[in-house]
């Protein structure tokens, strides 16, 4: 004969595993969406920080600049000023007010946590063909990283790609991430 | 029939409960690491950026002499960097001046007239 105590016990039981398999499931699966989200967040942030200290280097810094409506970038590019452009681009993103972690070994050095690879394209006027030229970078690309760019338009008195000196628009992009 | 013991069934019903607000715990986790997400791509997708330099770009070129080329060049250049179509004429009408920019990433399209005097 079958015994039929305890049968409220055992649906209880079945019950409570279920509830419990349930919420297993959903925690594990909240961890894996939450490193999506977090680097969607990270890259946000990374290139609004790179587009705007680009926008600064655009900006005249001085009413003599602007009469001749020239800029830091542009002078940069003109010149082929590798140093001060990574000197002006890393204290734009990496100054952080306090010391930094390092400061005792290395005095007055940055945080240094967000590197760059910075470059312009320009075109060939003879052919439409465009080209990149490096400006500056602050550590070798190994391809590992994971980068997000930021870009800026500037127009500069350049000999550009090959062409003679005259007024021409080139494609600042800085390929930007954090170490 | 074998007796049905029906004592302490509040502890069952206290069991459940509880089962039941950790399930729910669960989702709000859950759904609360996808929000930023979303809200990241939304901010990444839109070239807000892009826009605004292209705007700046092509209000220092209209008064360069060099117009022609910096127009070609921002037009091939913004095609193979950026993948966007972007067009601009500059109209003269006696002593107004009149811009029209066209811009699309294949997302996003941007129409925008300028008149000034």
């Amino acid at each position: 004969m079958t015994n039929s105590d305890g049968q409220l016990y055992t649906i209880e039981g079945f019950a409570a595993a279920l509830i419990m398999l349930m919420t297993a499931y959903l925690v594990v699966n909240a961890t894996s969406v939450y490193t999506a989200g977090d680097t969607h967040i990270s890259d946000m942030q990374l290139e609004a920080l790179g587009s705007d200290a680009l926008n600064m280097m655009g900006t005249p810094t001085n009413t003599t600049m602007d009469v001749i409506g020239t800029s830091p970038l542009r002078t940069i590019i003109e010149n082929d000023d590798a140093i001060t452009f990574k000197t002006m681009f890393l204290n734009l993103t990496n100054n952080r007010t306090g010391l930094p972690p390092d400061y005792i070994s290395r005095i007055g050095s940055t945080m240094d946590f967000i590197q760059f690879n910075a470059s312009y394209t320009c075109r060939d006027l003879s052919n439409n063909v465009i080209s990149t030229t490096p400006i500056s970078y602050s550590r070798n690309l190994t391809g590992g990283e994971h980068t997000v760019r930021a870009t800026k338009w500037v127009i500069v008195n350049e000999g550009v790609c090959g062409n003679g000196i005259q007024h021409r628009a080139v494609l600042v992009e800085v390929l930007m991430w954090r170490d | 029939m074998a007796r049905l013991n029906d004592d302490a069934q509040w502890i069952i019903l206290m069991g459940f409960l509880v089962s039941f607000s950790f399930f729910f715990l669960a989702l709000v986790i859950n759904q609360s690491t996808v929000v930023g997400q979303t809200t990241a791509e939304s901010v990444i997708e839109f070239p807000k950026n892009d826009i605004r330099d292209v705007r700046q770009v092509i209000g220092q070129s209209v008064n360069d002499p060099n117009l022609p080329v910096i127009r070609n060049d921002i037009t091939v250049l913004s095609m193979n960097r950026k993948g966007s179509v972007l067009k601009y004429t500059n109209i003269t009408n006696g002593s107004a001046t009149y811009i029209q920019i066209h811009y699309n990433n294949g997302v996003t399209e941007y129409n925008e007239n300028w008149s000034y005097l």
